[in-house]
């Protein structure tokens, strides 16, 4: 009974049903009765079948005339009697049947019927996107370029338009209904065994928390990416056993952090995120006295990266509820030059803005690069439409916490290696990250690709068949195919064993390689196609291993 | 009491008590089974179908998929007859006619006893 769209019809469609059936039966029972004649003029009476017929094409307005044989008086009295209920009952039918057509409520089954058929055909691992805005079809994009395929749910019909319009290949099943509504997360197949993920990035916290319970009940095995900005709710979202919590103000506040300690490991950090190259400018910020715009949930972030660094930093702030944590903090409207004048504008080296208005951030900085030349600014842009104006508004440093989220998500959730190693690097000081970008640069280039092997059947089956028999050793990857003597430029970031949770990070060369082992290569392009050889082709693993060309015939006498 | 339920067990029923009318006498005897009786069966049947619509629970589905049945069967034995015999009918043609309205009867007895055995659990 799962269709209920037909059940819609059905229900709709029983009194004008009953409507035809019962006129059509009078009008039948009444041509019956009466006599008629026939061309001889002998008495003449309709059979059942002669007025089924004659009702038929009249109560749809066919008319094709009188039948069997011309009708005497009575009977034409009886037809335009019975024409006023047939006709009147079969347009009633047809009425109720096109305006049930144009039913909203109709129209959404019939939807959520084809998206309930699209989920039930996608027989690939998928991935739930909750909303659809900049910051999530960014993040499909990303999806729909791995082996991942991703669901949408989404309530705003216009949104939706967009979604459609927007043509994603592989197609992007879209449900326009409340993503909070745990019956619809289930129709969107939370509970099927190709869901690996849901991903809930709303502004409201309280919404987020909400669904990532729902999901947790309903399927306990997907991994959850969820946006908290409060500590309350991030706490309530990590004792739900969600993977990926994510505070875009956390965040920017460890890359200012990251900033100020060691850049080189930013460098590295923006580098996989693909938001920037290894020879950029060091993301650096100077040491001195900082003016932060905003005591809210971004710059107590940032209060206590300060805080912990030792920092010298006032903060700015116009509400004056907020609760007052440190003394060096004054209330007022940032963008008042007298108020950046009393924080102590000319002492300082950098001035934060971080409140939530673009324009006001952005004004804040013109006001304070009048006040003081030489000051550092820094930007959070909050709306990604913005882009331009911050481009233009020459300003030293410009965190965004949406396109850091569009790279944690997607990084977190389809290359779960990378972010592991991400971690490792933040727990690493300026001068483990400073080798490792030199070591990059100088082996590589300034641009390395990523590229992930993992080490099952149908990734390297050459290589998996011949650890049946031997160990082989990780400089294996390294080696030219067109020259076994010579090296391709790569580096092994890390070697990672799911099955037995061994993890090197910079493994040297004469490592064994083993089963189920998930190895991170930074290398060029050319390097990746020569490692997919090595790992799929026996003839060129055994080229690579012995230098010699296998035979394609072995003969055993 | 419930006037739709007073309704819908009467058409029910009807459609039985009808379809049985048709059925009973000599299979072979074309006197004993009225052609105008197949006709309130097959209307009476079809009223009674549409009056299970749109009953979404296991038991209205049954029913609903009964009396379809019932519909169906006797709809093909008016085929048959309007197609094969409408002048002279022979003995065979007419054996089909009577036995499809007794297939029909079967389904119609069916949900007779499903809709009666529903109003005796029921406890209002």
């Amino acid at each position: 009974m799962n269709d209920s769209a037909l059940w819609l019809v059905l229900h709709k469609m029983k009194v004008p049903f009953l409507a035809i059936v019962i006129s059509y039966t009078i009008s039948i029972v009444g041509l019956l009765l009466i006599d008629g004649v026939d061309s001889y003029g002998n008495i003449y009476h309709m059979s059942i079948f002669d007025a089924f017929y004659f009702v038929t094409y009249t109560a749809s307005t066919i008319g094709f005339g009188e039948y069997p044989f011309e009708f005497t008086y009575q009977q034409r009295l009886w037809v335009s009697a019975m024409i006023y209920v047939s006709v009147v009952s079969w347009f009633y039918a047809i009425g109720t049947l096109i305006s049930l057509l144009q039913d909203k409520l109709f129209i959404s089954q019939i939807k959520q019927y084809r998206f309930k058929k699209q989920i039930g055909k996608l027989k690939q691992k998928f991935i739930i996107v909750l909303g659809y805005n900049y910051i999530t079809s960014e993040i499909i994009k990303i999806i729909n370029d791995s082996d991942f395929r991703v669901v949408v749910i989404e309530n705003d019909k216009d949104k939706v338009d967009n979604l459609i319009l927007e043509n994603f290949t592989p197609h992007v099943p879209v449900l326009r209904a409340n993503s909070y509504d745990s019956q619809n997360l289930e129709l969107s197949g939370v509970k099927s065994m190709f869901c690996k993920a849901l991903v809930t990035l709303y502004k409201d916290d309280e919404l987020n928390l909400r669904i990532a319970v729902a999901a947790k009940m309903l399927n306990s095995n997907i991994i959850i990416a969820a946006k908290s900005t409060t500590k309350n709710h991030t706490e309530n979202l990590k004792d739900l056993d969600v993977e990926i919590v994510e505070n875009p103000f956390k965040i920017i506040a460890s890359q200012i952090n990251l900033a100020l300690m060691a850049p080189n490991i930013l460098k590295l950090e923006r580098w996989i995120y693909q938001i920037g190259k290894l020879n950029d400018s060091l993301p650096t910020l100077p040491q001195g006295r900082y003016i932060i715009c905003g005591f809210g949930r971004f710059g107590q972030e940032i209060y206590k990266v300060f805080k912990a660094n030792n920092i010298k930093a006032v903060f700015i702030e116009i509400k004056k509820t907020k609760k007052r944590a440190n003394k060096d903090i004054i209330f007022g409207n940032s963008d008042d030059k007298h108020i950046l004048k009393d924080a102590g504008i000319d002492k300082s080296v950098a001035i934060i803005a971080g409140t939530q208005d673009d324009t006001t951030n952005i004004s804040i900085l013109r006001t304070a690069k009048k006040l003081n030349k030489d000051i550092v600014t820094i930007a959070r842009e909050n709306h990604i439409e913005d882009f331009s104006i911050f481009k233009n508004a020459d300003i030293d440093e410009i965190f965004m916490p949406s396109k850091i989220l569009i790279n944690k998500t997607t990084n977190a959730l389809i290359k779960p290696s990378a972010d592991k190693f991400i971690k490792y690097m933040r727990t690493q000081d300026e001068k483990w990250g400073q080798s490792l970008v030199k070591k990059l640069v100088q082996d590589i280039d300034e641009n390395p690709s990523i590229y992930l092997l993992h080490l099952v059947e149908k990734r390297a089956i050459a290589i998996l068949n011949k650890l049946k028999t031997t160990t082989l050793k990780l400089s294996i990857f390294k080696t030219s195919l067109s020259n076994n003597n010579l090296a391709n430029n790569i580096i092994v970031l890390m070697i990672y064993n799911s099955s037995t949770k061994k993890e090197i990070v910079l493994p040297p060369w004469d490592t064994n390689i083993e089963k189920d082992d998930k190895i991170l290569f930074a290398c060029d392009d050319y390097s990746i196609n020569e490692i997919e050889y090595i790992a799929n082709n026996v003839f060129e693993l055994h080229y690579a291993m012995t230098g010699q060309e296998k035979r394609y015939l072995s003969f055993k006498f | 009491m419930n006037i739709d339920k007073v309704i819908a067990g009467f058409f029910i029923i009807l459609a039985m008590t009808v379809n049985f009318g048709f059925f009973y006498g000599d299979m072979g005897d074309m006197e004993l089974h009225s052609k105008y009786e197949l006709f309130a069966a097959i209307i009476v049947n079809i009223i009674a179908t549409l009056l299970k619509l749109g009953d979404r629970t296991q038991m209205g589905s049954v029913l609903l998929a009964t009396s379809l049945v019932a519909v169906i069967q006797l709809v093909i034995a008016a085929s048959v007859w309007t197609i094969f015999g409408y002048e002279t009918i022979s003995r065979e043609v007419f054996g089909i006619v009577v036995s499809l309205s007794g297939g029909a009867l079967l389904a119609n007895i069916t949900s007779v006893m499903l809709y009666v055995s529903e109003t005796v659990k029921s406890k209002r």
